[in-house]
């Protein structure tokens, strides 16, 4: 039995927002529970306000579940043993636009624990990985959105983490960078290690992904199997506009 | 389950206490030791235009900043009106009851002791303003009573200052109609940093009343070369060439 | 927490490159400059206290100067930081958050000693143009001006944790500036108030940090070093607003 990356056990996120008079609560994810096996590539799909942002935000610590249990490798989130083993990209991730990518990279890189002579081959590693070795000398106000894409998933990397979390991976980049993006996490995958990613675009997640799991409403709606999808007639979509309605 | 929250919310409990011992640790110990070396807020009496300022002054903890600009205010309240009007007369072209300047920094000035105290209910460590504003009331103004309010109340927060005590002195033998021993009381200032340059300019005219040429010759030339007060280098490079003549005879 | 150093570090060194590359920081240090050079007119009216005025207006307005950037730091730091997701970056990483917060209030504090520094520099070269020393104690008016600054900073961190605008961080952490000056004079009121409001008064003293303690430029006759109490007034109120800053941080969600 392959071991789990990631375990959701009944987790429930409430977000409250105090009034004058008592608070708003508002359900982001209710009665989640599954599991992401080390080693697959798993994707998440769901319409706006489903609840992606929120799992990739309970994954990484930065939110507390208000019910349940998430674990990574069997830790903690929000433990610093399991944030160790997680590369985070956020979507649409800022770098100061004034300092070169090597500079926002050694910072990244010491937050994870690096230090020295192995910082900067981490550094240059991550570079060369995701084909910004060209632009090292540039700053990243000249960079574009798929260069700046890029350079998020290099943060991600430093670490050498066993599982990635990518929250909209490809959102906003044109073709040519939407395949180079896909073909560089293929290759990460191929390492042995665990992808996560959730995103808006059904074509991509049936390329890359060998389970998807289907958000509707803050519930998990599905799961589906790579081999399910590509027996539907209608394919990932068909099962994606089933599972909404 | 209540979930890592409420969990994170217990193990937070020992940061909000420790938070709270610090912080009461903190203000205890300034609780404490501190005493304020200024006059209480009751002693501050404002004049006309000056609220504002002394609000400020206390507010940014800028008393020293406020208390300069309340003796540059007194400076220019106290000015150099007698010498304008000896210009005015020579430009004029008629010296008829003119004074020449000699009756230097008489006046009414009924503000001056209430700007002059003012300043040291905002700073009482600003011993120069003490020391020229007892000076200008005392042997420039005549009104003797009011330099020595000021003095004491500059002694009330600076006990130690033995240059209000000389100035206090002085203002005695000068009553009696001692400028000997006023010019004696006076001297011990002249080296402080501290000593206004008006009362440099009396020493000097007292060691000239009395005959001490020489030792006058020395006190205007302190004032020459170190005085930023036109009207006084001035006076004292004019007293320095009559002294000249004198000395050399 | 071996680690807990080095990350603390990491985030005040870039705390403070990031503020110094500010270019606010460039405009507040052009304001400096004028503003220090503009006293010598006052000093010029001053006559022959020149030298205090100018050494107390550069000092005063040092002060002042690198308050309003160290707030403006402060209330727009976190802020920022959440709003771009540069927090996302930092806090899905092993960090710890109370790290951070150490490096975030340390890089701060660095910026606010090197205001101090450059502008001291400025204001000591203005002061040999006219021909004066550095004024007495010199050294222990920009030390108590820093301590100053630090405890407010510690402060506004704090605030900025639960206000809900960088302008509110701004105006509550101003009027515990002004609030802090005025400690001995509350004091003065209660000890001539009656009854309950004497003990809410006392209350308030307690609460409100001195900064009257650290006001060597101010004190007079400037008579020098900060006493062993006010460093350790001053280190207990900045561990005090860390550890609270802390404890919001610890349950904040981003």
């Amino acid at each position: 039995m392959t071991a789990s990356a990631v375990s959701f056990s009944g987790v429930e996120k409430i977000f409250r927002r105090p009034r004058l008079l008592g608070a708003i609560c508002h359900t982001a994810v209710q009665d989640l529970s599954f599991d992401i096996p080390a080693g697959e590539i798993t994707g998440l799909l769901g319409l706006n306000g489903a609840g992606k942002t929120t799992i990739m935000k309970l994954l990484t610590g930065l939110l507390f579940p208000t019910a349940g249990s998430v674990r990574i490798f069997g830790l903690p989130p929000s433990g610093q043993a399991a944030k160790a083993k997680v590369g985070f990209l956020p979507e649409l991730p800022y770098f100061p636009p004034q300092i070169k990518p090597g500079a926002a990279l050694a910072y990244y890189g010491r937050l994870s624990g690096l230090s020295g002579k192995e910082l900067a081959l981490a550094a240059a590693a991550a570079l060369e990985r995701t084909g910004l070795e060209p632009h090292a000398d540039k700053c990243i106000a000249e960079f574009s959105k798929g260069m700046l894409q890029r350079l998020g998933l290099a943060q991600a990397l430093l670490h050498k983490p066993d599982l990635l979390v990518l929250d909209e991976p490809v959102s906003g980049l044109d073709p040519l960078a939407i395949h180079d993006i896909r073909r560089l996490l293929a290759g990460l995958n191929a390492e042995g290690r665990t992808i996560f990613l959730s995103s808006h675009s059904i074509s991509d997640v049936e390329k890359l992904c060998g389970r998807v799991l289907i958000m509707v409403r803050g519930r998990l709606a599905k799961i589906v199997a790579r081999a399910e999808w590509e027996a539907a007639p209608g394919g990932l979509e068909s099962i994606f506009v089933e599972a909404v309605k | 389950m209540a979930g890592a929250a409420t969990a994170g919310r217990a193990r937070g409990l020992p940061l909000l206490f420790a938070a709270l011992l610090a912080w009461g640790a903190g203000g205890f110990a300034a609780y404490k030791e501190y005493r304020s070396p200024f006059p209480p807020p009751g002693e501050i009496h404002v004049p006309p235009q000056g609220a504002a300022g002394d609000m400020f002054a206390l507010a940014f903890g800028a008393r020293r900043v406020f208390a300069d600009l309340w003796f540059v205010r007194l400076m220019q309240y106290y000015g150099t009106a007698d010498l304008s009007e000896h210009e005015a007369h020579a430009a004029g072209g008629s010296h008829q009851g003119c004074s020449h300047g000699a009756d230097f920094g008489g006046g009414n000035y009924p503000l001056f002791l209430p700007l002059a105290r003012h300043i040291l209910e905002i700073d009482p460590g600003f011993v120069s303003a003490g020391l020229y504003g007892a000076g200008a009331l005392a042997f420039n103004i005549n009104r003797t009573t009011e330099a020595e309010e000021l003095l004491a109340y500059g002694l009330r927060y600076s006990p130690k200052e033995w240059k209000y005590l000389n100035v206090l002195a002085a203002i005695g033998y000068s009553k009696a109609g001692n400028p000997a021993a006023v010019a004696e009381q006076i001297q011990p200032l002249l080296k402080e940093p501290e000593c206004p340059v008006m009362l440099k300019q009396l020493s000097a005219f007292l060691n000239k009343k009395a005959g001490n040429y020489a030792a006058a010759a020395v006190i205007y030339a302190d004032i020459a070369a170190t005085s930023h007060d036109a009207a006084y280098v001035e006076n004292a490079r004019r007293e320095l060439s009559r002294l000249a003549g004198r000395t050399e005879k | 927490m071996r680690n807990f150093l080095p990350l603390a570090w990491a985030v005040a060194v870039n705390s403070f490159v990031e503020s110094v590359r500010h270019r606010f920081f460039t405009l507040f240090s052009v304001f400096a400059f004028t503003a220090i050079y503009a006293s010598l007119l006052a000093g010029v009216m001053a006559v022959d206290q020149e030298a205090r005025v100018l050494a107390d207006l550069g000092l005063a307005l040092m002060e002042l100067t690198a308050l309003a950037y160290v707030l403006f730091q402060v209330s727009s730091s976190l802020l920022k930081e959440a709003e771009t997701k540069t927090i996302y970056l930092v806090f899905s990483r092993p960090v710890p958050r109370g790290a951070y917060l150490a490096g975030k209030m340390g890089g701060v504090m660095l910026t606010a000693a090197f205001m101090l520094a450059v502008m001291g520099c400025m204001h000591l070269a203005l002061l040999s143009f006219r021909g004066f020393p550095p004024p007495e104690a010199y050294a222990w008016a920009l030390a108590g001006s820093f301590f100053k600054l630090a405890v407010i900073t510690a402060f506004a961190f704090f605030v900025s944790l639960f206000s809900t605008s960088s302008v509110s961080t701004l105006v509550i952490s101003g009027i515990m500036w002004t609030l802090g000056h005025f400690v001995s004079e509350t004091r003065f009121i209660a000890e001539q108030a009656p009854g309950v409001k004497a003990a809410l008064l006392k209350g308030a003293i307690l609460l409100i940090p001195n900064l009257q303690l650290f006001n060597a430029r101010d004190a007079a006759g400037v008579t020098g070093a900060l006493s062993p109490t006010a460093v350790f007034s001053g280190a207990a109120w900045i561990l005090a607003a860390y550890f609270a800053s802390l404890w919001l941080l610890a349950r904040k969600e981003f």
